[in-house]
């Protein structure tokens, strides 16, 4: 049975191509005639983006951004100094202590629950409950250019959570997941079809949809429609992306394993326009030997993910890409019986840096074993906030949703300020 | 030995008064039990049998007496190694039982003397880049051999601790060595089910087996699981023991059984795979008794129920099994080898005695 929208696709084919621009121009025509911010209006010149590293399980917190060595849940591993002077991390991060400067740590996150549903799309949608736009779908609407020639939110995981990432905003913003560093599957035409031939063939089928779409009054339907075949069109065109093994030097720095080729791919789709890029490692839900395969995914997850953020900084563009380090929720203070430790949404930390965020800050700390926040609690709809406030847009405007307005950031949490530049 | 069940047997001999009682692995029970308040990683008994050392995940080694008598309720007293900056999972001694030698996940192997009032390192050596995951003192006690996360076997001389002999062959982490009682040869058993056969002398490697079935890859975590969590050549230099897991099926929720395996040296196969069919868990340690059965301790999966278990080498099935309180990490035997302690999860440091339980 298909939804009854209640209300006709023509009545919104303005409103609904400036969505699908993107654009700062094209978003200007907000709820109740209301101007976006001039933060915006820069988007249109200069393209900001996301590096979205999700680290798939939870990682730890104890063994990585919040190591508490020598306390009764401490663990095996030490704290070792960074390039800013007083923070220190664990010593399974080597790399990036060497580049904390580039990065600042949340250390006081507590989302209230111990699910990884939960946990994730509470990270994700920056609101606790309801169905919301997930960070990269944002992303892609608000700061992908009008003239973006890559889907504007691209997700290299080999697996994970089947969700609804781009909520009631229009499919084409919606995660186009890529099942690893090779060109997804059927990215060529089939058979003896030209690209001519294709392309009047598309056309045809896009007047249908537009005809369909106009009488029927589908327009969610006929959206998904329509942009998975825009999609596949611009990843067609950018299917050099995936050809060809990386130079061996390339694989030597970033590592020949999945997570290295995935990481050489994202930096590539960053390079050529994509807007919101998010790559999974995954490997975290240590219930047993959490020490152990911490040790392995860790430096897996360190050396690599290093020398992306190198790339990024040594081209520049490190100073207008939002770096995020996150997991759907941490791990506990009290390892179990297994050397593992469990889920634990109640005292953890992330780390991000790049576009708009004062780097080398700690913002909050935990109580001395870890086992509660102690100081600025803070949640998905903070750091929600602050991702896009540091990226220039105004998380207290609206999506505008035929006949609705929406509150992009959830109007009960506001940004961490001393996170923002 | 007394564990024999047939009855047709005749009855063994009287013993004369003051004898000591003879072992018998069905009649094991709690001989002492000292707690502590963080949960043990390893235990180990000094070669005179004056004193029992535990790891703790505090980063400390601690020390009991095991011939102090108990006054009433006071609990035996408790001496304090700290110096490690990470938890100790190995120990060994010298044979003579003056030296205790901590192999430390901060890379450093401790030096220590087992019998000090107040304890602290004569010596930190920086022995491994990573966690140093086993030692184990070679029969004459003139050498070391460690294994580390650097993928490498070393073998220190002691008592100046110089590198003798470093093998590189593990492509993944060996969790622990033992020498053979001949002296000459070192086994290595790794993350992967690897297990080789280093020569002395010649610094190379003699021989490499797989037990497999020993290492798992978690398809949905795309991680392996394996490795030794106990390894012990027989006293004869027949067999060699090895304490881990098979059948992983879920390793991120530690869901596999124990395993402990026979090798036979000489031939290079596998004897005997020891496994509890009806257990998930882990197997955290394994000794030979004297007396021709082996002991081992297991961990579950979840629950407390940590087990004790008794084989005779050829029979598929434990003869005896000891429900302990709680998980299993560690077992070793005291020289007499009547008894035998257990570190265990809880923190406690239990010691069983395998005779008939006496008046006193």
């Amino acid at each position: 049975m298909r939804r009854d929208t209640g209300c006709n696709a023509i009545d919104h084919a303005i409103s609904r191509r400036a969505m699908l621009a993107g654009s700062a121009a094209a978003t200007a025509v907000g709820v109740a005639g209301k101007v976006l911010p001039a933060e915006t209006k820069q988007l249109a010149t200069q393209q900001k983006r996301i590096l979205q590293v999700f680290l798939q399980g939870g990682v730890s917190q104890l063994e990585s951004w919040d190591p508490k060595p020598g306390t009764r849940y401490g663990g095996p591993f030490r704290a070792i100094d960074t390039s800013v002077p007083g923070i220190r991390i664990s010593e399974l991060l080597p790399h990036i202590a060497q580049r904390m400067h580039h990065l600042s740590i949340v250390r006081s996150i507590n989302i209230k629950t111990n699910s990884h549903q939960q946990g994730h799309v509470f990270m994700e949608r920056g609101r606790r409950a309801g169905v919301f736009p997930y960070i990269g779908t944002v992303a892609a609407k608000y700061l992908a250019p009008k003239t973006a020639s890559l889907p504007g939110f691209m997700h290299i995981t080999t697996r994970g959570l089947n969700d609804n990432t781009n909520a009631f905003l229009p499919a084409e913003f919606a995660q186009l997941k890529l099942p690893g560093a090779a060109a997804p599957e059927n990215l060529k035409h089939s058979g003896k079809l030209t690209a001519d031939a294709a392309k009047r063939r598309n056309e045809l089928r896009r007047r249908l949809s537009q005809r369909f779409s106009g009488k029927v009054g589908q327009p969610a339907f006929t959206d998904s429609y329509d942009s998975s075949y825009t999609l596949a069109d611009k990843l067609l065109a950018k299917k050099g992306l995936f050809e060809g093994d990386p130079p061996p030097k390339e694989l030597e720095r970033y590592g020949s394993h999945p997570f290295g080729r995935n990481c050489i791919v994202a930096r590539k789709l960053l390079e050529a326009g994509s807007t919101c890029v998010k790559v999974t490692h995954h490997g975290y839900d240590t219930h047993a030997e959490n020490f152990n395969f911490h040790l392995e995914q860790l430096a897996e997850f360190d050396k690599t993910f290093c020398m992306l953020l190198d790339d990024l900084h040594d081209s520049g563009m490190l100073e207008s890409t939002l770096v995020l380090i996150m997991s759907e929720f941490g791990r506990t203070p009290k390892i179990n019986q297994r050397y593992g430790r469990d889920h634990w949404g109640t005292a953890w930390s992330m780390a991000l840096g790049g576009c708009g965020i004062k780097p080398g800050a700690v913002v909050g700390m935990t109580n001395e074993e870890g086992t509660a926040v102690a100081e600025r609690e803070v949640d998905g709809r903070h750091l929600f906030h602050t991702y896009f406030r540091a990226l220039g847009l105004d998380t207290t405007d609206h999506h505008d949703i035929p006949g609705r307005a929406i509150p992009i950031g959830d109007p009960t949490g506001e940004a961490i300020g001393e996170l923002l530049a | 030995m007394s564990n024999a069940i047939n009855s047709d047997e005749p009855a063994p001999p009287a013993l004369p008064e003051d004898a000591p009682l003879p072992i018998d692995a069905r009649k094991t029970h709690v001989a002492a039990e000292f707690k502590h308040d963080f949960p043990l990683t390893t235990c180990r008994i000094d070669p005179t049998g004056r004193f029992v050392f535990a790891g703790a995940e505090d980063l400390n080694v601690y020390r009991w007496s095991l011939t102090e008598k108990k006054e009433g309720d006071k609990p035996v007293a408790k001496t304090t190694f700290a110096g490690h900056e990470s938890w100790v999972r190995s120990m060994d001694f010298s044979p003579d039982g003056q030296w205790l030698y901590t192999g430390g996940y901060d890379d450093h192997i401790g030096i220590w003397r087992a019998d000090d009032a107040q304890p602290k390192p004569v010596k930190m050596v920086e022995a491994h880049k990573g966690w140093v995951r086993w030692v184990r003192v070679s029969p004459d006690g003139q050498l070391l051999a460690s294994c580390g996360n650097d993928n490498l076997v070393k073998v220190w001389k002691l008592p100046d601790f110089e590198l003798v002999q470093q093998f590189e062959g593990h492509k993944r982490y060996p969790y622990a060595v033992d020498f053979h009682p001949d002296g000459k040869r070192i086994a290595s058993f790794d993350l992967m089910g690897v297990l080789k056969e280093w020569d002395m002398e010649t610094g190379k490697e003699l021989r490499s087996m797989e037990a497999k079935f020993m290492w798992g890859f978690d398809l949905k975590f795309r991680a392996d699981m394996g490795g030794a969590r106990d390894l012990r050549f027989s006293p004869d230099g027949k067999t060699l023991a090895v304490a881990g897991l098979t059948e992983v099926t879920n390793a991120f929720a530690g869901v596999h059984k124990p395993m402990i395996l026979l090798v036979d040296w000489d031939a290079g196969k596998h004897r005997q795979k020891l496994k509890v069919d009806s257990y998930k868990g882990m197997a955290w340690g394994v000794r030979f008794h004297p007396e021709g059965f082996l002991v081992a301790v297991g961990a579950p999966q979840g629950g407390a129920s940590g087990a004790l278990w008794f084989w005779k080498p050829g029979e598929e099935k434990p003869f005896h099994t000891v429900k302990l309180s709680h998980c299993g990490r560690a077992v070793d035997l005291t020289p007499d080898a009547t008894k035998l302690t257990i570190a265990q999860f809880d923190g406690k440091l239990t010691v069983y005695q395998m005779t008939e339980k006496t008046a006193s």
